[in-house]
């Protein structure tokens, strides 16, 4: 058997393999893998069951999705993309993932690896110290119910109103950093309450801060970089991954529950009980994507305080503001999101988990500053063997309803990669190839090394190739936040 | 056989998966309640200086043990808390089942605790309670 499937996969292209519908019962579309044989070789079994689940969703148009970062995931594969049409489709919170509005967000600054190099240790201490992060770790921002009210509707908007961040700052974000719709009232008291405290913390698992250099041999697109503010002279930015923490989970938790249910009312069958769904225009439809909007503007305010407090950071360690030190925001984009967009079949509920959306040069949704170029793409590797800054592609929006990867993928459980070395093993290694890691958990450490991971440049090779995206820099890091 | 726990290496790439088992239903219950603690510190340098009566009542017994699951990921973001040791019992009236418990635990400390994994959620993935020649076993994915 080439691949982990006992499934035909017919190749499209060297990047792109088809599953037909004749092969699992109930699918209404065919699934499409991204990736080259190499990566689908060592995908999972897992995500060739899932894609094909998610073919067999009522309303699904064209192709059920998957990107070559892709493995097993909760009802969708990690990497799936899926469309439904708004009339007779559905909405799934196992298709946005239990993290709303995961995230990526990257910070320029006009600083170099010269000047930072000497003050790394300093650096990271007072990051590690104003971004909380870990187990039950809450945020500096003191919220009350009302306050979190505003949050869930005005998403990072609120967070400039309080004085976390520049006005400008909002047109580099997805969607001005507020989706619309938001509506508290069908939110659960559960979900506020795990959420309410959250607010500017990075949480634990694969998410992170971290210090990178662009070096100016590792540019691949001059003109497209200099858009983004990427000039390559061994410039220092700052990533940030993380998303709408427990606030947001508790909201998928609860619409399972309640869809469940509802799709007995409604006569629908899934292959998996993760899938659990409701029609979009439902009343549970409509009151998940409310609840999930306010997942997804908590997600954005707490990436917009983080910001906040980097650039306070930065302030404290050089000695000049934020904007002295030319701490633009480069973008803010999510990689776990349900949206209404309009494609040549109509108006689409287009569902992307672990999948980063990716519009090309020209799009009315992309602010002036990147409309001629395409929108920024930030695709976060292993903390051991770096990040890509992407651009979005025409074809991405024509092939994939504009969607490509949104990082490495796993190969390896925690369980193992905890089971093969120490995280203070791990530490001291990167520390001496010249990556200083500060870490609440040092066994949530091991579990992030970068042998659990896939090879993120053939991952991103393989999206340029197939014509989603392009390379735009690579980012190298010195230093990571982990919780 | 006392009660038990272990660790999964090939489930839940991601995630974190465990096995938990036990002669009767309360004992399967305190074991994957353990296994819930264990993921997000070690219980042995947490203290007890903070503790929570729950109550829960289901006609379905996988979806009692969810919810006690559940309880520990609420506390810890709700109060910022990770935990020791809990205390359950769980009975049966009529059709439905019930549950008592306690959670003990202190509040997250960075400088005294060791810290593991925040538990985002329990998730029903492969999640399935069953009883096996006399004995109670659960497989549980959290997200983390």
């Amino acid at each position: 058997m080439k691949f982990n499937t006992a499934m035909k996969v017919v190749r499209i292209s060297d990047e792109v393999w088809e599953i037909p519908v004749t092969e699992k019962s109930g699918m209404l579309v065919p699934a499409r893998i991204y990736g080259t044989e190499s990566i689908l070789r060592a995908m999972d079994t897992g995500v060739f069951e899932q894609v094909t689940n998610v073919a067999c969703l009522p309303g699904i148009r064209r192709y059920a999705l998957c990107m070559p970062d892709g493995h097993w995931g909760y009802g969708f594969p990690i990497g799936g993309v899926a469309a439904f049409d708004v009339h007779s489709g559905i909405i799934s919170p196992g298709g946005v993932g239990y993290d709303v509005n995961c995230g990526m967000r990257l910070i320029r600054t006009d600083l170099t690896l010269a000047e930072v190099q000497p003050k790394l240790e300093l650096l990271m201490t007072e990051l590690f110290r104003r971004v909380p992060a870990g187990v039950g770790a809450s945020g500096f921002v003191s919220m009350d119910r009302s306050s979190f009210d505003r949050v869930m509707t005005k998403g990072a908007r609120w967070c400039i109103e309080q004085g976390y961040g520049w006005h400008r700052d909002l047109e580099r974000m997805e969607q001005g950093g507020c989706l619309p719709g938001a509506d508290p009232d069908k939110v659960s008291d559960h979900a506020v309450t795990r959420g309410m405290n959250q607010l500017g913390t990075l949480g634990s698992g694969n998410h992170y801060l971290e210090v990178q250099v662009v070096s100016n041999d590792r540019i691949f697109d001059r003109d497209t970089a200099a858009a983004f503010g990427i000039n390559g002279q061994d410039q220092i930015v700052v990533m940030v991954h993380c998303g709408s923490r427990g606030f947001g989970h508790q909201v998928a938790s609860d619409y399972l529950k309640v869809f469940e249910k509802a799709m007995r009312r409604y006569g629908i069958t899934v292959k998996d009980q993760q899938l659990a769904c409701a029609p979009f225009l439902s009343e549970e439809g409509q009151d998940y994507f409310a609840a999930m909007n306010c997942a997804a503007n908590a997600a954005f305010a707490n990436r917009q305080v983080i910001t906040h407090q980097i650039r306070e950071a930065f302030a404290a360690v050089f000695g000049r503001s934020g904007e002295e030190l030319g701490m633009e925001l480069v973008y803010d984009v999510a990689h776990n999101i349900a949206k209404v967009e309009r494609y040549p079949e109509g108006e689409l509920v287009v569902h992307r988990k672990g999948a980063t959306r990716a519009f090309g040069p020209g799009s009315q949704d992309l602010p002036a500053c990147y409309r001629s170029v395409g929108q920024p793409v930030i695709c976060g590797g292993s903390m051991e063997t770096g990040s890509y800054l992407l651009v979005g592609t025409q074809r991405a929006t024509e092939d994939t309803f504009g969607s490509t990867m949104h990082g490495s993928g796993r190969t390896m459980s925690r369980t193992q990669a905890k089971k093969s070395i120490r995280g203070e093993q791990l530490q001291q290694q990167m520390k001496q190839r010249g990556i200083l890691v500060k870490a609440v958990s040092m066994s949530g450490l091991a579990e992030e090394a970068g042998f659990a991971y896939k090879n993120i440049s053939e991952v991103v090779e393989s999206v340029e190739r197939a014509g989603i995206t392009k390379k735009v820099a690579e980012l190298r890091p010195i230093g990571n936040i982990k919780g | 056989m006392p009660a038990s726990f272990h660790f999964l290496d090939d489930v839940a790439l991601a995630d974190l998966a465990f096995d938990a088992e036990g002669d009767s239903v309360p004992e399967v219950f305190e074991a994957a309640a353990n296994a819930v603690m264990e993921a997000m510190a070690d219980p042995k340098t947490v203290g007890a200086t903070w503790e929570r009566y729950v109550e829960h009542a289901e006609v379905d017994l996988a979806e009692l043990l969810f919810d006690w699951l559940s309880d520990f990921v609420y506390w810890k973001d709700a109060a910022g808390i990770v935990f020791s040791r809990a205390e359950i019992s769980v009975t049966r009236a009529g059709v439905e089942w019930k549950l008592a418990g306690t959670l003990i635990g202190e509040p997250v400390n960075q400088a005294t605790q060791v810290l593991r994994n925040d538990v985002k959620g329990v998730t029903k993935h492969l999640y399935r309670l069953h009883q096996d020649n006399g004995r109670w076993r659960v497989r549980v994915v959290l997200d983390v």
